[in-house]
């Protein structure tokens, strides 16, 4: 497989959107706002199905694509048998897929949490964007609060831009990027040695020193016509937004792509992202900058 | 039920006011040196125990600290609540996903300041255990080659974060890098700790290797998995529903003495169940900012100066200092972890002069070491000149680790 062409690829424009079908309830939804979203930002459509192609599965995305406005002679279907997946992965690098977009249960049980649904498995290995659509009946054209994590990493001027492209897009009027403070050891290293004082100052230079950060990353951000607010959160990585988000109802949600491939170590003890996707708060959409951060 | 006498309560009431009084003050004339608090409360022992209060005045020493009676009974229940409640606030700063976020410098990093120093401790002690008076009998050498090796391997992650914080590295990449990787040693350190201490275990009852690997395995694997479960479901219960922040308080560390208990009663020690239950604890997303500071506060000011006065109450710190030993230890507590943790870093892709200063940062012992030598002590795992020794260590290692770092930072 040439990869040459995704190395170093700009996380925006979404130039190819894919649509991974399932054929569920949500299914004629997911396909009717990717259509609109792809219209909207120009991009080429692209669905997938992995499983056996039949008469009747075939009727059934006819029906489908009518009723969500997709022209079957314009856009691409392929049709692939294999592990869900990376086949679906696969079909991703393959085709240069940009934005990938999927319907995903608000939240699955403790079992399948650990072993992982289809949805959330592809979105811990992905090597492009993933659109996790978990609130049908939000329609993605009328988004309006959109979180953005300002997390201090390489890849969040991308994610920043990505999202800021977005919006400005949709024409949302306002997106908040969110910081969340957590120091590990913090706690212990003033527990017996400094004054209320001390403490007091300790703590406000870290945020100090985060807002310095995080203003200087807004400043190199394209904002366009998008105001953008800043918001510090306590609490730990990945829970601490998502519970921000969930209680803000917000929209859409936007985070960085993790670094590594997650695997069953990071559920147990629980990386960043797997907060959120334990539990979506909203839509959630993870941006693949194609970069390392290291 | 027997009970202390109107006149030992009077003397512990004495003891213990004078040992939380002096400490205080101490700690904060220290701070002015720039020196940690645990060293100003281990000064305190030192200066209230026989090293010096025994020898210049042994009527008031005896009275405040007698041997016999109930007295020394009730102060050691004091002093164990306290290592326990000690080790459970260590655990929970531990947080091992940090170690992983941080990728493969990290878990270079990780291992190899636990190997090298693990290594350099058990091979000397293994091969010239005469150096240390132990007896060449195999399971002695064998269990003090274990303890020696943990003792240098472990690092002491309260005095490293107050370093960096002071030296105002906290949150780059070096100071998170030795944050995690310290928290790692502490981890897999207790963890061998109490493999060593259960197979010391003088209660009587034999314990098979295999026995005590599987039971610490299991207890961690249940505690970090369905212990922490249950911990995260139920904490936002208790922060709503149960008076604030009593409930709290009194439930988190009420899980802390269970799980201590727990372990105590499958013949592991009861430091590694507060451990473990402190990581369980601390690593909940429910756990409020304020809920672990308060707990914090309360171990590390009222536990902490017990336990570490007493520990000049047990030793004396003259008779027992034996250069030879002293020396030895301190040379290979300085190559063991500034090698193995330069190594790891510099393998995992960090400069040549960042590795150096990762090695000197992990290499402050403090706190964590000398818990460890207490216990060991206690357990007749150790001699008092090598626990001297261990103490000189944490002291040497704790007040030259921030200079040296510094040193190497400086030239990046």
């Amino acid at each position: 497989m040439d990869l040459s062409k995704l190395k170093n690829r700009p996380s925006y424009p979404f130039e190819t959107i894919a649509v991974a079908l399932s054929f569920s309830p949500q299914c004629k939804f997911i396909l009717l706002e990717a259509k609109r979203i792809a219209d909207l930002l120009g991009s080429t459509l692209l669905l997938l199905h992995i499983g056996t192609k039949s008469r009747e599965k075939e009727n059934e995305l006819e029906v489908l694509m009518t009723n969500a406005g997709v022209n079957g002679n314009l856009i691409r279907v392929i049709w692939m048998e294999g592990e869900p997946v990376d086949t679906i992965l696969k079909l991703c690098k393959l085709n240069i897929v940009d934005l990938l977009i999927l319907g995903a249960l608000q939240k699955e049980n403790l079992l399948k949490f650990y072993i992982g649904s289809i949805a959330r498995n592809i979105s811990r290995k992905a090597k492009c964007s993933i659109l996790l659509v978990s609130k049908p009946f939000v329609a993605l054209i009328e988004l309006k609060k959109i979180i953005i994590n300002g997390v201090e990493n390489p890849k969040t001027i991308h994610t920043l831009n990505t999202a800021l492209y977005l919006a400005n897009h949709l024409k949302v009027e306002e997106v908040t990027i969110v910081n969340e403070v957590d120091v590990p050891g913090l706690t212990m290293a003033i527990a017996d040695d400094s004054t209320a004082p001390q403490a007091k100052e300790i703590k406000k230079n870290i945020t100090e020193v985060k807002t310095e950060n995080l203003n200087a990353l807004i400043n190199k951000c394209n904002k366009g016509n998008i105001i953008i607010k800043d918001k510090f959160i306590k609490g730990k990585v990945g829970y601490a937004i998502s519970k921000y988000a969930k209680d803000k109802q917000a929209d859409l949600l936007v985070i960085n792509s993790p670094d590594t491939n997650l695997t069953l170590f990071d559920r147990i003890f629980t990386h960043d992202i797997e907060y959120i996707l334990a539990n979506l708060p909203c839509n959630l959409l993870i941006i693949h900058s194609r970069i390392s951060s290291r | 039920m027997v009970k202390l006498a109107h006149d030992e309560l009077i003397v512990l009431l004495l003891a213990i006011s004078t040992m939380l009084i002096v400490s205080r003050i101490f700690a904060e004339l220290g701070k002015r040196i720039k020196l940690t608090v645990v060293m100003g409360e281990l000064i305190v022992g030192i200066i209230l125990g026989p090293t010096i209060l025994g020898m210049a005045c042994p009527q008031l020493f005896n009275y405040l600290f007698p041997s016999t009676g109930n007295v020394p009974i009730a102060l050691d229940g004091i002093f164990s609540l306290s290592v326990i409640m000690l080790l459970f606030v260590a655990g929970m700063e531990v947080q091992l996903p940090l170690v992983f976020k941080q990728g493969k410098v990290a878990i270079y990093t990780s291992i190899f300041s636990m190997i090298i120093p693990f290594a350099t401790g058990f091979a000397v002690a293994w091969y010239f255990p005469e150096i240390f008076s132990v007896s060449s009998e195999k399971n002695t050498k064998l269990l003090f080659a274990l303890f020696l090796g943990t003792a240098l391997s472990i690092s002491a992650l309260p005095v490293i974060a107050r370093i960096l914080m002071d030296m105002g590295i906290f949150q780059t990449n070096v100071g998170m890098l030795i944050i995690a990787s310290a928290m790692f040693n502490d981890l897999i350190g207790w963890l061998i700790f109490s493999l060593v201490l259960s197979l010391t275990n003088n209660s009587g009852e034999h314990m098979s290797l295999g026995y005590t690997v599987l039971s610490i395995i299991g207890f961690g694997i249940f505690m970090l998995t369905i212990g922490k479960k249950i911990i995260d479901k139920t904490l936002p219960w208790m922060q709503t529903k149960l008076s604030w922040p009593g409930g709290v308080l009194s439930i988190s560390l009420g899980i802390c003495l269970l799980s201590a208990a727990f372990t105590q009663s499958i013949n592991i020690h009861a430091i590694l169940g507060a451990f473990i239950a402190g990581i369980a604890f601390g690593d909940s997303v429910h756990l409020r900012e304020q809920a672990r500071e308060i707990i914090h506060q309360f171990v590390t000011n009222f536990f902490a100066p017990l336990f570490f006065v007493s520990i000049g109450l047990k030793v004396n710190f003259i008779t027992n200092f034996d250069i030879t030993i002293v020396s030895i230890i301190l040379l290979l507590a300085f190559i063991g972890k500034v090698l193995g943790a330069s190594l790891g870093a510099r393998l995992g892709g960090m400069s040549k002069n960042n590795s150096l200063a990762v090695g000197f940062g992990m290499n402050a012992r403090g706190a964590m070491e000398i818990i460890l030598g207490t216990l060991a002590l206690n357990a007749g795992l150790i001699s008092p000149p090598i626990f001297v020794a261990l103490v000189f260590m944490a002291l040497i290692t704790s007040l030259t680790s921030g200079p040296l770092m510094k040193k190497f930072i400086e030239k990046c």
